[in-house]
């Protein structure tokens, strides 16, 4: 029996994400993935200043509304030539520093633990073993059994009631949970916990950044002036308080996030050998620490592997003609050069030729054009981007910080470094990376008071903001990497103005169509390799690995029987 | 007519200020912004800003949000909801909405909802991504604005003279 199932979620970026897939005798064996709303943010940007452009792309997506912003600014620094002082480097990281932390904490808690943890299940556990468990693998302080039955009771309310969504959407008692009631208590706990740690964690965008959401960013610098006892600016008293933050956010990672996140791994080992898909992962790079056009000094650093081969990382160049190019042969787009062309972005066009189904349809033509997402290829190979792909270049180009937090974890869980090729190991570099951002904050934090203490209050480099001063025309690239993996923007400045402006976006990477050869993305790859369904009218498997890339998104799951007919649709939060 | 008043009070506009209408919120939110309101009345340009907007929610006892949705009502229809749980909300809420929801459902178990009112603006249809209101919806706003500034006037105990 051949079942179609079609996943139809929604993601911030890219509007609609759908995927269509073919299940066989209880597993995958053919996935399509598909951006179902058109993303014209590239013709919005036509003609404008290019100093303003941060504004327009910072509003692109809710979630990585700085990343967009940052991308935005280094692309227009770097074909201006403008290079930004060092505190303002500083601080453009420690925005960047809380971003990921907040991101990535919130995604493994409010997206994705759900499809591990079953919440409802919880009430079972007993308190006080829970409290045991919890002290075990923690000094985090909330971890009494009184904490715990209180916490239960309060839910039991909650479940009896059937008015929230995650207590009544999701598919909670389905054979693939494997948590012991205990387990799913600290996970929902947690859940609670971590809503209220994130809501802190953003203040440090709303101080740098004058406002939260969509911080300011400047091309230059940024907006922000510091002096430590002017009241009116970002002085001491506000400094303080941001250490503060890094502090209590690298605790509740280290107490709350890594602990629970190997407690829930060691009951999920089977998804070690799921879900890893192509095996190419490509990293641009980020974190300066000597200048943005210093790579060496990333603390991220870039590079690309092929085929789980990590005793080889290749470098990787954003400027070069046939390096990364956008391909869309199967994709709703016309290109001058015709369908087998692939642009580099710089050259890149966005003319939209809409040729699948007319809306409401039950399915696509996936042997035809079926996207909205363009096809993008690094020296024509397909790749995945995201927080294995950075965890892997920094573990292969033998990083001794990289090595650490990855090893320990593999010796916690006792499994290979294969295991990272995998559901799992994608689920688990989110949140080693957590581990390493949150130590590296505290470092530029340390280094932000020392610039500033030896008189450098310099935020912004304006020498070239006036027009007058630009050549007539000019290129740049900015790059980073965005917590769902890399990011670039491409400019072309003539005039004074934008002439073009393209994005590749991380949800592109992983989440585009087939290419001309017919070869799938990271999304199409991982959902084929090896995806058991254990009911197919609950295909939470396909959760896992789908919101195992962070693809920002709820899901509408509909799903076919193999005449096409619907025969179930569910809504999961 | 509220009953209750409130010491102070957030207008939280939100929405997708590069998508249309979408942005309908954001846009309203940035008109009020530039007038003298009444002591007590804050307002925000949330945009699409999901989690990040739950100390918003936490710090402000009662909030008035002004989102779009997409209903097949008549466009510019307006419509004042008092939305208790997630489930309350519309449910074809713009492409933001899911953050939006998660948060709401988690202060509600947290047990940190605030009381919402909900302005929810009917829009055609998601639109290609320009900066801008259709016709149908920039002839409500007007209407739009005097209702949010009246009930937001009338929440915080200042009369309906805003």
């Amino acid at each position: 029996m051949s079942n179609r199932i079609v996943v139809d979620p929604v993601t911030r970026i890219e509007g609609h994400l759908r995927i269509e897939a073919e299940i066989q005798d209880g597993k995958l064996v053919d996935a399509y993935s598909s951006g179902t709303m058109v993303r014209l943010i590239e013709r919005i940007l036509q003609g404008r200043d290019p100093r303003d452009a941060w504004a327009f792309v910072g509003r692109v997506c809710g979630v990585c509304t700085t990343v967009h912003s940052l991308a935005s600014c280094r692309s227009v620094e770097d074909a201006l030539g403008i290079v930004i002082p060092p505190n303002a480097e500083i601080v453009r990281n420690l925005m960047y520093c809380a971003q990921y932390m907040h991101d990535h904490v919130v995604h493994f808690y409010h997206l994705h633990a759900l499809d591990w943890v079953d919440v409802v299940n919880a009430l079972q556990a007993d308190p006080k073993a829970t409290s045991e468990l919890a002290q075990s693998i923690s000094n985090w302080p909330k971890s009494s059994p009184g904490y715990f039955s209180d916490l239960q009771k309060r839910v039991k309310g909650f479940v009896e009631s059937g008015q929230l969504g995650i207590f009544t959407n999701g598919y909670w008692g389905h054979p693939a949970y494997k948590l012991p009631p205990e387990v799913n208590l600290i996970g929902l706990a947690h859940y609670l916990e971590a809503l209220e740690w994130q809501k802190e964690m953003v203040k440090v965008h709303a101080i740098f950044g004058g406002k939260n959401p969509h911080p300011n960013y400047l091309v230059g610098g940024m907006a922000c002036s510091i002096g430590l006892d002017d009241v009116s600016v970002i002085n001491a008293e506000r400094l303080a308080y941001i250490g503060r933050l890094f502090e209590e956010g690298k605790r509740f990672v280290e107490q709350v996030y890594i602990p629970d996140l190997l407690a829930i791994a060691s009951f999920y080992k089977d998804w070690a050998a799921i879900g890893g898909g192509l095996g190419n992962y490509l990293v641009y790079g980020d974190l300066p620490t000597n200048g943005y056009n210093d790579p060496s000094s990333f603390l991220i650093p870039s590079g690309a592997i092929l085929n789980k081969d990590i005793s080889t990382v290749y470098d990787v160049d954003l400027r070069e003609d046939a390096q990364v190019q956008e391909f869309i042969s199967r994709s709703w787009y016309e290109y001058s050069e015709g369908d087998k062309a692939g642009l580099h972005p710089w050259k890149g066009e966005t003319n939209v030729k809409y040729t699948g189904p007319k809306p409401p349809y039950e399915h696509l033509n996936v042997e035809e054009k079926y996207s909205y997402l363009k096809t993008p290829r690094w020296k024509g190979n397909a790749m995945e981007v995201g927080p294995l792909a950075r965890m892997l270049v920094g573990y292969a180009r033998g990083r001794e910080d990289f090595k650490e937090v990855v090893d320990s974890a593999l010796a916690k869980l006792d499994v290979p470094v294969t295991a990272l090729f995998s559901t799992l190991g994608r689920t688990a570099a989110r949140g080693l990376e957590t581990q390493l951002i949150a130590n590296w904050a505290m470092d530029f934090y340390d280094q932000l008071l020392t610039n500033i203490r030896n008189g450098d209050t310099r935020m912004a480099d304006t020498s070239k903001f006036n027009p007058e001063r630009w050549e007539a025309s000019a290129q740049g690239v900015g790059h980073t990497e965005a917590p769902r993996g890399a990011l670039a923007h491409w400019c072309v400045i003539k005039d004074q103005k934008l002439e073009n402006y393209q994005l590749v976006v991380p949800t592109t990477w992983n989440a585009s169509p087939r290419d001309p050869e017919g070869n799938p993305s990271a999304y199409e790859s991982s959902l084929m390799d090896n995806t058991p369904i254990a009911d197919p009218e609950q295909p939470l498997e396909i959760l896992r690995t789908v919101h195992s890339f962070d693809p920002c998104l709820a899901c509408a799951v509909h799903l076919y029987d193999e005449d096409g007919k619907q025969v179930n649709r569910v809504k999961v939060l | 007519m509220p009953t209750t008043s409130y010491p102070k009070l957030l207008v939280l506009g939100i929405g997708n200020l590069l998508m249309g209408d979408e942005g309908v919120g954001v846009h309203l939110a940035q008109r009020l912004a530039e007038q003298p309101l009444p002591s007590g009345i804050d307002v925000l340009d949330g945009g699409t800003g999901g989690f990040h907007l739950t100390n918003y929610f936490t710090s402000y006892p009662c909030l008035i949000l002004i989102d779009a949705t997409l209903d097949e009502r008549p466009p510019g229809t307006i419509r004042l909801l008092e939305p208790r749980f997630s489930s309350d909300f519309p449910r074809s809420m713009s492409t933001h909405d899911i953050g939006l929801r998660d948060l709401l459902e988690g202060l509600q178990v947290m047990g940190q909802m605030p009381k919402v009112y909900l302005f929810a603006v009917s829009i055609a249809e998601l639109q290609e991504m320009h900066i801008g209101l259709s016709p149908e919806v920039e002839k409500v706003m007007p209407e739009l604005e005097e209702r949010v500034k009246v009930l937001a006037g009338e929440l915080v105990g200042k009369g309906v003279k805003v």
